[in-house]
């Protein structure tokens, strides 16, 4: 063989090699995370998640024998940031559908990209009301809003003997998340005419929470009520309230840093008995849930908590639709049709039920494409000895009993 | 007692407790800053990365408890050092070439240099943030009723030992009147017979093991991740112009200073506006003082 028809056979096997690999590509799924900086963990957590979802349904064949693949792209918990890498992740990676986001900050930026660029988001932790209630078509959301993340408290209070608070303090970040949370357990406590003696809200990343203590401090309130979207405020606030000597029935956080085993692990026996209405992980009594738990553990050596289940289940649901969808290749009009196949949405996931509707929440916002059974994922939980986060109300979702009110702090 | 007695009594308790917790936290950020006004004093750089060497002293003094089990505190004898030796390093074969170049170049050159260090901690170290409990600092002491928490406490009586030392080190020893002279005049102080050079290099080793020190007496106290240094440095900038671009008394009155506003604006006024407050402070000391609190105009 001539050099010249060397050369020409090798193209040719490059080139049908390449053209095969073309049919074969897999299926890409964009997900905008903090993969550095403070929020970093969380950005860990869903890659987890993700990577594990991925590799079960890829080895189960795909879909329809086209594997799928999540791309990350670090935002480092900066909401320009995250509009950035989400225009990145559709424009140059091309990805048929968003998911991620991390915070509701950054997720409203990605939200109103995927909107601009007419490309699905299928949001899975961010929970600010206002990201499925601006009217997105493109936007879709599994996990529960912001304004239901009290309802599992709220139960809580009028179910308990005895619990309605005589008083509460609510200190939260300004943030969309903490500003939404906030105004959802105030405008209920005010309903049931509980005064709230303090309203307090402060910049994230604070370095000193002594001076906001000192003041709810000198109301003796008989809740307290902490509102942190990153967990280094979680943690600081809670251990800077028993520093000053606050002692109240209990301390109550909302997801976010109060539902995340570093809490625990960082503040040891000051996390003990202090509450967080929000988290929802699955129902722990379903058995599909608690397998995954059990699977998830044995991988990574340690128990998913709300992230974890809301990462995997989101790449269950994406591929549930995917594969409903019938593919062209051409990548605008795919991602019109996985919108109208996330639409068909009807299944259960290890998170629990889901199916997209458009209806009205708590504090009356108007959702587009939010989980029609949000209402049922809100779980009170409480951190106990051993630095575990078990689910006490309401009875259905229980793990283990609730202490309150709170004797550790009794001095 | 009386209803009103009691009122005012905790009326007073949370002044009080404000006005601990202010300059505790002030105490804090006036270590940082000290080692900032200091290097910009005698070498005209203001030096960005700073922020990083406060996270490499609190990832010393980390690893240091969490591997060798030596108490953060007492690291301070390893990591100060070793940073002043580091901090020397970097003048003699990083800095050096650039510094006459101008202001400008050195100030982008310190940005570039926190993005290495700060990706590199990244690298190294990963995202995680950490905090440190020191199983005897727990929970506070509480005297008077007033909440101390003991590693801000100790944190506080190290930081006035630095700084007794720094003053002792400046006014009183060969170097320190050195270090002085070239920070009035590096002109005239090499005409008396100071080596420039080798002083800019002491005085950088000196800021870097400052800086470390501070990150050492944080590290109880608050928590640590490889870009902590972002939210450090800013605060750290106020102070120092605060105070005076270039005095380490000024350094310690602003750091002081904006504590204690920052502690009694969020229980007084508002903690939304905590960060507003201290700025508003800021811009006012500026419009009526230019040259800061304790400055010294130089032409």
């Amino acid at each position: 063989m001539s050099y010249k028809a060397k050369l020409l056979a090798a193209l040719s096997l490059s080139l049908a090699l390449s053209s095969g690999a073309l049919a074969q590509s897999t299926l890409k799924i964009g997900a905008p995370q903090p993969m550095t900086g403070p929020d970093a963990p969380f950005g860990d957590k869903f890659q987890k998640a993700y990577s594990m979802a991925v590799e079960e349904i890829n080895a189960k064949g795909g879909i329809n024998g086209r594997n799928i693949e999540v791309i990350i792209e670090d935002h480092q918990a900066k909401n320009p940031l995250a509009a950035t890498v989400a225009e990145k992740l559709i424009t140059q990676h091309q990805v048929l559908v968003l998911t991620g986001g991390r915070a509701s900050g950054q997720a409203v930026e990605i939200a109103s990209v995927a909107q601009r660029l007419k490309t699905p988001y299928m949001v899975d932790h961010p929970s600010a009301d206002i990201i499925t209630s601006k009217g997105f078509e493109w936007v879709f959301r599994n996990n529960p809003t912001g304004s239901i993340y009290p309802e599992a408290f709220n139960k809580f209070i009028i179910e308990v003997p005895n619990a309605l608070p005589k008083s509460a303090a609510v200190v939260y970040d300004n943030t969309v998340f903490g500003k939404t949370i906030a105004n959802s357990a105030m405008t209920f406590l005010k309903s049931k005419n509980v005064p709230i003696v303090n309203d307090e809200a402060y910049p994230v990343n604070s370095l000193d929470f002594k001076p906001i203590m000192t003041k709810v401090k000198a109301n003796n309130p008989d809740y307290v009520l902490l509102v942190a979207v990153s967990t280094t405020d979680a943690i600081l606030m809670t251990r800077h309230a028993k520093e000053i000597g606050i002692t109240p029935r209990a301390f109550v956080g909302f997801g976010g840093g109060f539902g995340v085993v570093d809490f625990a692990k960082q503040l040891g026996p000051l996390a003990e008995n202090v509450f967080s209405s929000a988290a929802w992980s699955g129902n722990p009594n379903e058995p599909a849930t608690k397998e995954f738990y059990d699977k998830f553990k044995a991988k990574y050596g340690f128990l998913p908590k709300e992230h974890e289940v809301e990462g995997y289940a989101a790449i269950y649901i994406i591929a549930d639709a995917l594969k409903r969808a019938k593919l062209t290749g051409n990548v605008d009009a795919d991602r019109e049709t996985v919108r109208q196949s996330l639409l068909q949405t009807d299944m259960t996931t290890v998170f629990g039920k889901i199916k997209f509707a458009n209806w009205e929440g708590p504090l009356g916002d108007k959702y587009t494409n939010q989980n029609a059974y949000s209402r049922d994922h809100s779980v009170l939980a409480q951190w106990n000895a051993k630095g575990e986060l078990l689910n006490v109300w309401p009875k259905s979702n229980a793990e283990t009993d609730y202490v309150f009110p709170d004797k550790a702090l009794v001095r | 007692m009386n209803r009103a007695g009691i009122f005012l009594e905790s009326k007073m308790e949370i002044f009080a407790q404000s006005v601990v917790s202010g300059v505790l936290t002030g105490s804090l950020y006036a270590m940082i800053a000290v080692g900032l006004t200091i290097v910009f004093g005698v070498m005209r750089i203001i030096n960005l990365a700073h922020g990083e060497m406060v996270m490499l002293g609190m990832f010393g003094a980390y690893w240091s408890y969490t591997l060798l089990g030596i108490d953060p505190f007492l690291s301070i004898v390893i990591w100060a050092p070793a940073m002043f030796a580091g901090g020397m390093l970097i003048h003699r074969f990083l800095l050096k070439d650039v510094i006459p170049r101008g202001e400008l170049n050195t100030l982008l050159y310190t940005a570039g240099l926190s993005l290495l260090v700060a990706n590199l901690a990244l690298f190294f170290f990963t995202g995680d943030y950490r905090t440190l409990n020191l199983p005897y600092a727990l929970m506070p002491a509480r005297p008077f009723g007033i909440a101390v928490p003991i590693p801000l406490a100790i944190a506080l009586a190290m930081a006035i030992a630095i700084t007794i030392g720094l003053y002792l080190l400046l006014s009183r020893t060969d170097v320190g009147r050195a270090i002085r002279a070239t920070a009035q005049n590096p002109h005239s102080a090499a005409l008396m017979g100071v080596n420039v050079l080798r002083i800019d290099m002491i005085t950088f080793g000196l800021g870097t093991a400052l800086a470390a020190a501070a990150g050492v007496l944080l590290v109880p106290s608050l928590y640590l991740y490889p870009t902590v240094g972002e939210i450090l440095i800013v605060k750290c900038f106020v102070i120092v112009v605060l105070g005076g671009l270039g005095s380490v008394p000024g350094a310690i009155a602003g750091g002081i200073l904006l504590g204690l506003v920052e502690s009694l604006g969020a229980v007084y006024v508002s903690v939304a506006y905590k960060d507003t407050i201290g700025f508003v402070l800021f811009l006012l000391v500026l419009l009526f003082r230019p040259s800061g609190l304790l400055g010294v105009g130089r032409s």
